[in-house]
């Protein structure tokens, strides 16, 4: 074991950890999840819940594991009678009041309450006779509504605006059993950040907005991904429904996000569902473009770079774009005078406050480092001038981008708008979003993070690094490189 | 002779189907006489010594409330459970922001009448009928609407012998 580690002992199980660490931490190493409401490991320790209560030994009475630090030798015991009935008291306590409300519930299933009441709690209440407090639903914010009835006073939503996102707008107002989470009578929970206390409320009190009544917690499917709301590159959670994405989750990640994503990237999302997609690989013949299949396609294409080979070539790509799909836009341009260009939406930077080096960027694009990196330029409009003259333009994803060229025009897209630029291109080839395809993102501070396939892409669409890969085979370039 | 037939003889005693006519004959007649057990079905479906079981689990009716809603609340806990994945829910909001239905069907072709959707209602709400007429003209008249749920009079399974609730 480690110089300057404690050891101490967890439900029979040794466990060695640098000093400082709590009880409820250590806990998780030795594999034993003490439960817990008011901990959160992004938040001040507070110790309201006295949930998490446990015997240590020579300690005269029962111990909080969440503010109680590890010492030397110590021997912590979560299982013993004298804990779990405490711990049965507590959850007795939370649930006087607790409406019995989940079928309407949104959190049912991903309900910490209802977790630690099936595992530890009684089945039967003792206080049957006496009526339930009740307070109707409060509008917190953009995107928040407050159900009274349902909390159980955790207090994470009030540390987390006024420790993390340093706007302390909550409150607990009231005492005893009238007490409930109060806003500023002049305030609005409408900090960029806000919708954090919904993911930290345990239980189904805050709610968000867009998501109620969308879909039960058991029928979401839950994909890892990289949020594409700006340059942060924060880890997410996509979770879909009979593939459409409903929810943006963040994904703890403490060098990045820790567990937090802002409000523009929840709700950053929407557009992976669009229905208005290309779903089939679109070929000029005359004024009108053909829909046909994917060999003839990228033969037409390699027919067009192989004529064009040695003359001039521009890629205006999205830097929304995957790392492979960019370095194979460059590579199938060997042999080229190429010039690779991006643009990068920008927008208001919006720092959380209480973590350091976490804001939503003003870059609003996932991978304009990883672009960068890989060759392609900032110099947008200088591109779009050189695209006019030049022999072949490959447009990657920019449903927006006003190109005009003399040479031919190759368009990789999602969406094709009825009077967009790209509708003059000789060949259209359908690729599959964020959502559908697998792929990495580098971030800001040169982190490479992948995402994962959430759903399956539409129609004969396939991922951009697919299509562009079999471009370099067809033009005997998939070994030039190595 | 080519082949040689034995003829046997036996007493007239033997030979005589008066005998036996008169023993079937009497036992059809004994029957005119027993307490009749056949229904006139469709005329009469039920008698004093047959009805269908309370515990007859067939197609479905939705239960509402005091002003004629569905009770169901949209929560999802039917089409989960359900092992023919035979119902359709959509969820959504009614006009006091109360969680509702959108979509409710239920296909009875894909249905198998286990009961599960009534067991597992928290509400009360869906339950499996005691009912067994169901001729349609078409089979898209299969699929029950929330609409159609909640239009159906007939009883509603009691799932199990209230008399016996743990079935010993």
């Amino acid at each position: 074991m480690a110089d300057g580690m404690i050891n101490l002992t967890i439900d029979g199980a040794p466990v060695s950890v640098p000093p400082g660490t709590l009880v409820i931490e250590a806990a998780k190493q030795a594999g034993v999840l003490v439960p817990h409401y008011c901990y959160h490991p992004g938040l001040p320790v507070a110790g309201v819940c006295r949930m998490c209560l446990v015997e240590v030994e020579k300690a005269p009475k029962l111990q909080i594991a969440c503010a109680t630090t590890v010492t030397e030798g110590m021997v912590v015991k979560t299982q013993t009678a004298q804990a779990k009935d405490a711990r049965q008291s507590v959850l007795e306590f939370l649930l006087i009041n607790h409406p019995l409300d989940c079928p309407i519930c949104d959190q049912a299933g991903e309900c910490e309450l209802q977790d630690f009441v099936f595992q530890e709690g009684q089945a039967r209440t003792r206080y049957a006779e006496f009526a339930k407090r009740f307070n109707p639903v409060e509008d917190f914010g953009p995107d928040v509504l407050y159900v009274p009835n349902r909390c159980i006073l955790c207090t994470r939503c009030v540390r987390f605006m006024e420790d993390v996102a340093k706007e302390p707008v909550l409150n607990v107002s009231e005492r005893g059993d009238r007490a409930f989470i109060g806003i500023h009578p002049e305030a609005r929970l409408d900090h960029p950040w806000a919708g954090n206390v919904v993911d930290l409320c345990p239980v189904g009190s805050l709610l968000s907005k867009d998501f109620l009544h969308k879909a039960r917690a058991w029928e979401l499917d839950k994909t890892a991904s990289i949020c594409t709301g700006c340059s942060q590159g924060c880890n997410i959670t996509l979770d879909t429904r009979d593939e459409v994405v409903v929810r943006v989750r963040p994904r703890p990640n403490l060098e990045v996000n820790r567990y937090f994503i802002c409000d523009h990237g929840r709700m950053h999302y929407k557009w992976m569902n669009r229905g208005d997609r290309i779903e089939a690989p679109l070929v000029r013949a005359g004024a009108e473009l053909k829909a046909t299949d994917w060999d003839e396609a990228l033969d037409r294409v390699a027919a067009i770079l192989r004529g064009a080979e040695g003359r001039t070539a521009v890629a205006l790509v999205s830097p929304g774009a995957s790392s492979e799909a960019l370095a194979l836009a460059k590579r199938v341009f060997t042999g080229f005078a190429w010039t690779g260009a991006f643009q990068v939406v920008m927008g208001e930077e919006a720092p959380l406050t209480g973590v350091p080096d976490l804001a939503l960027r003003a870059e609003r694009a996932p991978n304009a480092k990883g672009a960068e990196t890989l060759g392609y330029t900032r110099d947008y409009a200088q591109a779009l001038a050189a695209a006019k003259s030049a022999a072949v333009v490959l447009v990657l994803d920019d449903p927006d981008c006003a190109v005009e060229t003399n040479g031919t025009l190759i368009y990789l897209g999602t969406v094709l708008g009825v009077d967009a630029p790209c509708r003059r291109a000789d060949v259209i080839l359908p690729i599959a979003n964020v959502a559908e395809e697998e792929g990495t993102f580098t971030n800001r501070d040169g982190r490479t993070q992948r995402y994962y396939q959430a759903k399956p892409a539409p129609g004969m669409a396939q991922p951009a690094a697919w299509v562009l890969g079999q471009l370099v085979a067809a033009m005997g370039l998939a070994e030039a490189q190595r | 002779m080519p082949i040689g037939v034995k003829v046997m003889k036996r007493p007239i005693k033997q030979t005589s189907y008066l005998r036996a006519t008169l023993k079937g004959m009497a036992l059809t007649f004994s029957h005119l006489l027993r307490p009749k057990v056949t229904m006139q079905y469709p005329e009469e479906k039920s008698s004093k010594d047959w009805t269908l079981s309370s515990r007859w689990r067939g197609t479905h009716r939705m239960l509402t409330d005091e002003q004629g809603r569905a009770k169901c609340v949209a929560c999802g806990l039917c089409p989960q459970i359900c092992p023919a994945n035979c119902i359709k829910l959509v969820p959504g909001e009614d006009e006091e922001g109360n969680r509702y239905p959108l979509i409710y069907e239920i296909d009875e072709f894909r249905c198998i009448f286990c009961g599960y959707c009534q067991e597992v209602c928290p509400e009360e709400a869906i339950h499996v009928g005691v009912h067994y007429e169901n001729s349609e003209y078409s089979r898209d008249r299969f699929v029950y609407d929330l609409e159609r749920l909640t239009a159906q009079t007939h009883p509603v399974s009691t799932l199990w012998d209230p008399s016996d609730p743990k079935g010993e």
